[in-house]
């Protein structure tokens, strides 16, 4: 079942299209990716969601009926652009956040304390928010974002700016939200993150979603005749030749695409017989960056010949 | 209307405004400062700085000159030789040289003037004054009505008038005020009701300034550190507009009602007392009615500061946006301040119920003159139609402003904002 459908959202701001038509569905208990570079459109559509912004056109449904304050009541928000009140206490921040939200009492201030604790953060709750380091205060707005334990949580790039063992203890929280049956919502242009957490997602590219559904079946779909390659040598030779549809160049790994499914293990054969030390050979796996790359580009290149005419 | 959440900012502005140290100093120090100042004027106004003032004084005929200066030679301010003079008697042709002599000293300052008393002088009263600086009102001033009482006694000294006539004729008018009410028996009045009204439109203006740039800050504030993003996930613009402008208007009331303490105290203990010409009267009734209408007031303009907080990233750029509320706060102001020499102007009748201009232009106004109370009805009404005129307005520009960042806005595109569909 679906928590929440997203249905042609449109908006623009003098005359620019920020979310063109998007449609797309989150479904129960799962972790969600909305996919897409800086200015794609991911903030834009996330306020809509949560009636910060009016859609020009479109809704979104919140489990059968109109989003509206109740959904505001049952989602924690951790935006891009974190912010605090920086004279505030830590505590006291904590508290005024889930306040708003409804909750307050001893049970809320109790969790609040273990969350600090489990952040390391309890000795400074009486600090004031701009006396903690940026890492901190990180860690206290996510705590915001968690204290009054939401049905929905968004969090739009969760990770910028956190070390690796903040951002594994986060990943840990995240996870443990998942297990309790709640939906996350992942804003992320980080690839790698979005393709090892979530279930489903959705990728959007100026204001358009080009993808959206559950990873396994978009990550079957798209893998079909490609192999994911890590090697040392020189491959020059494969780009004439004919079992060969295309080749993309990640970094790390590179993409391989042959004509047909049948011709993988002539590829490999090829490989072999030219003398590149294959490390790493996965056929039919692809990687969300590339399916991306591969879709953006498209449009881009669509894009760019309608400018030209 | 009030639900959790806009009690929840509420507190939350309540507990940051009421209990920050700046607050609390600001409180108690703008009333010393007002003393301070007051006491400042005083005192300027008591010093003359003319010690040591050198004059000759001549005149035509040789009995005038020694009346002149029979009568001076008492003055205390003479005796002393505070003041520094010197009698004679010369002719008009004489006086002509005698100025050419003179006329180094004159610029030099080793004198400070030469007070000439023709023989017309004794039917027409008019006096002649040779100095580098014959505007210097103190001197003049001082030595005017001396002058006049000389003058006087040498025209009746052969008319054959008695003392007491003369006497009679010495006195000035005195005007004593009786201020007629209508629920009052007629009192005289002393100089408190001015000093009250004074006092009224100099704290209501300081309190709205001061609010209104508490509260701009703090709207900047949200939306340069980005809190006003997480805010809005929990609760919609309105709310937090009016959790926002609610808990500054409550600080603002209650800072104006800790300034009015004393007031009260006086009017209606016994624990001081003024002395009879700084008397004042107000009722327990207006005072409620001020604290009221301020509150209306601080409602109205700290949604419009709060409007030009949301608009603006930084205090410079604010400071170009806040110019046409502040002139909604000084123009009533000047015009409180003008009341004093008319309080029945019509002018003073139309501000003290104009929307924006009654929270300051009434008060002053009652303290000076009976206001009926149908008055005080349709200054409140109005303020609160003013609420309901402005605040879709100041709403929805809010909304739009407090989430935009970027390059600053232009007028234009605020308008345009209006229609946005938020």
């Amino acid at each position: 079942m679906n928590a929440l459908e997203v249905k042609n959202l449109t908006k623009t701001f003098n005359g620019i299209t920020a979310v063109n038509n998007a449609s797309f569905e989150v479904p129960e208990g799962s972790i969600f990716g909305l996919i897409g570079r800086n200015g794609a459109g991911k903030t834009t559509t996330i306020r809509i969601m949560m009636n910060i912004y009016m859609p020009d056109s479109g809704e979104v449904i919140l489990r059968g009926t109109k989003v509206g304050q109740e959904f505001k009541n049952k989602v924690g928000y951790l935006p891009e652009e974190r912010g605090l009140y920086k004279k505030m206490k830590v505590l006291d921040t904590l508290l005024f956040f889930a306040e708003i939200k409804g909750k307050l009492g001893k049970d809320v201030t109790k969790k609040a304390l273990d969350y600090l604790d489990r952040f390391d953060l309890l000795d400074r709750k009486d600090a004031k928010v701009e006396d903690l380091s940026k890492g901190n205060q990180q860690k206290v707005q996510f705590i915001s974002t968690i204290l009054h334990d939401p049905e929905f949580i968004i969090l739009d790039e969760p990770f910028s700016g956190l070390d690796p063992i903040n951002t594994n203890l986060l990943k840990e929280i995240i996870l443990e939200e998942k297990k309790k049956n709640k939906v996350i919502i992942l804003s992320t242009h980080l690839m790698d993150f979005a393709e090892k957490m979530s279930d489903h997602i959705a990728m959007i590219n100026h204001g358009k979603i080009i993808l959206n559904g559950s990873l396994s079946e978009i990550k079957k779909k798209y893998s079909q005749k490609n192999v994911s390659l890590t090697y040392e040598g020189n491959i020059s030779f494969l780009h004439h030749n004919p079992i060969i549809d295309k080749i993309s160049d990640y970094g790390n790994t590179t993409g391989i695409r042959v004509n047909d499914t049948s011709q993988i293990q002539q590829l490999l054969k090829l490989l072999v017989e030219n003398n590149i030390v294959v490390k790493n050979f996965s056929a039919n796996e692809i990687s969300l960056q590339e399916i991306f790359v591969e879709l953006a580009g498209k449009i881009d290149d669509e894009i760019l010949e309608v400018k030209n005419v | 209307m009030f639900n959790y959440r806009i009690i929840g900012l509420l507190k939350r502005e309540l507990k940051e405004k009421l209990l920050s140290k700046t607050f609390i100093i600001m409180t108690l120090a703008i009333p010393a400062f007002m003393i301070l100042v007051l006491g400042m004027q005083a005192l300027l106004f008591s010093y003359d700085g003319d010690e040591n003032t050198k004059l000759k004084l001549i005149t035509e005929s040789e009995e005038l000159t020694q009346s002149f200066k029979s009568e001076f030679e008492e003055l205390p301010f003479i005796k002393n030789n505070y003041y520094d003079f010197e009698y004679f008697t010369k002719s008009k042709n004489e006086l002509t040289k005698y100025l050419e002599e003179k006329k180094s000293d004159l610029l030099d300052e080793k004198l400070s003037g030469i007070i000439f008393i023709s023989d017309s002088t004794k039917n027409t009263k008019h006096v002649s004054y040779y100095s580098k600086t014959p505007n210097n009102a103190t001197i003049t001033e001082k030595l005017s009505g001396y002058i006049n009482k000389v003058l006087v006694n040498n025209y009746f000294q052969h008319k054959n008038l008695s003392e007491a006539d003369l006497d009679f004729a010495r006195t000035r008018v005195d005007f004593t005020g009786f201020k007629v009410s209508e629920d009052q028996e007629i009192e005289e009045e002393g100089y408190g009701n001015l000093v009250l009204s004074y006092l009224f439109t100099f704290l209501l203006y300081i309190s709205l300034i001061m609010m209104g740039q508490m509260t701009m800050q703090s709207v900047m504030e949200e939306k340069s550190s980005r809190v006003a993003e997480v805010l809005l996930s929990s609760v919609s613009s309105k709310e937090l507009m009016t959790g926002k402008i609610l808990g500054a208007s409550i600080t603002g009331v209650f800072q104006m009602a800790v300034w009015l303490i004393p007031l009260i105290l006086v009017t209606f203990t016994a624990i001081f007392t003024l002395p009879a010409e700084f008397s004042f009267s107000i009722s327990i009734g207006q005072i409620v009615y001020l604290l009221f209408n301020f509150f209306l007031g601080l409602i109205t303009f700290l949604g419009l500061f709060a409007m030009i907080g949301s608009i603006f990233e930084n205090s410079q750029d604010a400071q170009s946006g806040m110019w046409p509320i502040l002139m909604l706060i000084m123009i009533p102001f000047f015009i409180a301040m003008s009341l004093v020499r008319n309080p029945a102007s019509p002018i003073a009748l139309i501000a003290s119920m104009f929307p924006f201009a009654s929270i300051i232009v009434m008060p002053a106004r009652m303290t000076l003159a009976d206001v009926p109370i149908w008055q005080f009805i349709l200054s409140i009404v109005i303020s609160f139609a003013t609420i309901i005129a402005i605040f879709p307005f100041a709403g929805k520009i809010f909304r739009v402003g407090i989430l935009r960042t970027g390059k600053k806005p232009s007028w234009g595109e605020i308008v345009k904002w209006l229609k946005y569909k938020y």
